[in-house]
């Protein structure tokens, strides 16, 4: 049975957050994005020549989205360079992307996307996701919506939003662990996983308090993309 | 739903009317208009449009840019005009006389041009233009690059911003629709101008400009 969260949030509380943008100058938008103690930074350059030309599509855009973790992001060092893993998180960050951004304003070119995670202790795709779109909104992208990612799930019997580590290796009862990536003023879901064992109304309770966290997310965002503007104004 | 205001700061996303028109810069699903940039808005009676606050250059038929040489072949040089596509300029179409085979006489890799963008082909790519009078190759190589949307900061009320940055630094300054700003005249006068185009990327929210660029251009001429 899990009653009390091991950092004593409430079940349906999240992880203090902070985010920033135009981190990187060389960058066309950049980003940060942290949660807890997961850290994300995204950099997005383009729109350019389609490299490898066979890539190109002739009616819209294309995003390469390469996501990594660095060595010292977790307790044991992490092997640098692409694993299966950061290929598969690549490809749900790029997936996600492809329905928040407007593609078919750059026909025949490609959008560059780096994403990555200097401090992790779960819930890195969400993070990742998260930052990557602040960064596109940043870099000047035509897009549908900002995509807010969090993750959701069930530990021993209790639905939680925003799982940290700890909480995922939860023995007793096991651990379900569900991203959701949002486009909130849609009210569509771009990315949805899940690792473990639900019931289909549990999950649905799952999304649903996904949602809600997403939403405070979009806050956050909105917030930190209008302020660094009128902080420019300021000084 | 509250009401949005002229010069607010919006994210994509955002919506901002459900019976409106939608201007640039925004998307409509049925009645309702989003924002489509991260910008501000501009509200004309009916119509809303929002003005992305950073923009990627695309070119378009008869945009004036300027260019930097980047491949020099037998019949056509190959030009940088910092768009996502590739860049032709022919050897028919410049404001001299040729000789096929010897390109690079006159205009060498990393020259910088000031040349009309004629053709864009179903592909995407362009083809520009040096041919009339008043495009040529640029014999300075001071050049700056400012975002596009943030042009009409650069050039000010009917050319006021530009013409002061003239008149203050005695040089000249050219400025593509691309965004790159090429500036000639002395040394001292060059770096002051190029200080204040960087400037004005950075700051181009604020209230007076004018001002405060006037400011920056008697600081940086009063150090040099």
């Amino acid at each position: 049975m899990y009653e009390e969260r091991f950092d004593k949030r409430g079940f349906d509380e999240l992880r203090p957050m902070e985010a920033e943008t135009g981190i990187i100058p060389n960058a066309k938008g950049s980003a940060r994005f942290r949660i807890g103690n997961t850290e994300a930074i995204a950099a997005v350059y383009g729109p350019e020549e389609v490299k490898p030309k066979h890539f190109e599509k002739v009616d819209k855009g294309i995003i390469m989205c390469k996501y990594d973790m660095l060595p010292f992001s977790v307790p044991d060092r992490a092997k640098p360079g692409m694993d299966r893993r950061d290929m598969e998180i690549s490809d749900v960050i790029t997936n996600a992307l492809n329905r928040a951004v407007i593609l078919e304003e750059f026909p025949r070119s490609m959008i560059t996307v780096r994403v990555y995670v200097t401090q992790a202790d779960a819930g890195t795709r969400c993070a990742s996701l998260t930052a990557a779109s602040m960064a596109c909104a940043d870099a000047g992208l035509p897009m549908r919506d900002l995509v807010a990612a969090v993750a959701a799930g069930k530990i021993g019997d209790s639905i939680c939003l925003d799982l940290t580590k700890e909480e995922e290796d939860f023995h007793e009862g096991g651990a379900t662990d569900v991203p959701i990536g949002f486009l909130p003023s849609k009210n569509e879901i771009v990315l949805l996983q899940l690792d473990g064992k639900v019931t289909k109304e549990e999950l649905s309770r799952i999304v649903e308090m996904g949602k809600l966290g997403a939403m405070k997310i979009y806050e956050l965002e909105k917030s930190v993309l209008q302020g660094r503007f009128s902080n420019e104004s300021k000084s | 739903m509250t009401e949005i205001k002229n010069y607010e700061i919006v994210t994509p996303g955002t919506l901002l009317s459900e019976n409106g028109e939608g201007g640039e810069g925004t998307y409509t699903e049925g009645k309702k208009v989003f924002s489509k940039f991260l910008g501000t808005v501009q509200v004309y009676d009916n119509r809303i449009s929002v003005s992305p606050m950073t923009s990627s250059y695309i070119p378009h038929e008869g945009d004036n840019v300027i260019g930097r040489i980047i491949e020099v072949s037998t019949k056509y040089w190959g030009v940088d005009i910092d768009a996502p596509y590739y860049t032709r300029l022919d050897s028919r179409d410049v404001n001299f006389r040729t000789e096929i085979g010897e390109l690079d006489k006159y205009l060498a890799l990393g020259d910088l041009i000031y040349a009309r963008v004629f053709r864009i082909y179903a592909n995407n790519s362009a083809d520009v233009s040096m041919r009339g009078s008043n495009f040529g190759k640029l014999e300075s190589n001071r050049v700056s690059k400012i975002n596009i949307s943030r042009i009409p900061r650069l050039i000010g009320k009917e050319g006021s911003m530009i013409n002061m940055i003239k008149e203050m630094t005695g040089c000249e300054v050219l400025v593509g629709q691309n965004g790159v700003v090429w500036v000639n005249g002395p040394e001292d006068g060059k770096a002051a101008a190029l200080a204040a185009v960087k400037f004005i990327d950075e700051n181009y929210m604020n209230q007076n400009m004018v001002e405060s660029v006037r400011r920056l251009l008697e600081n940086v001429r009063g150090k040099v």
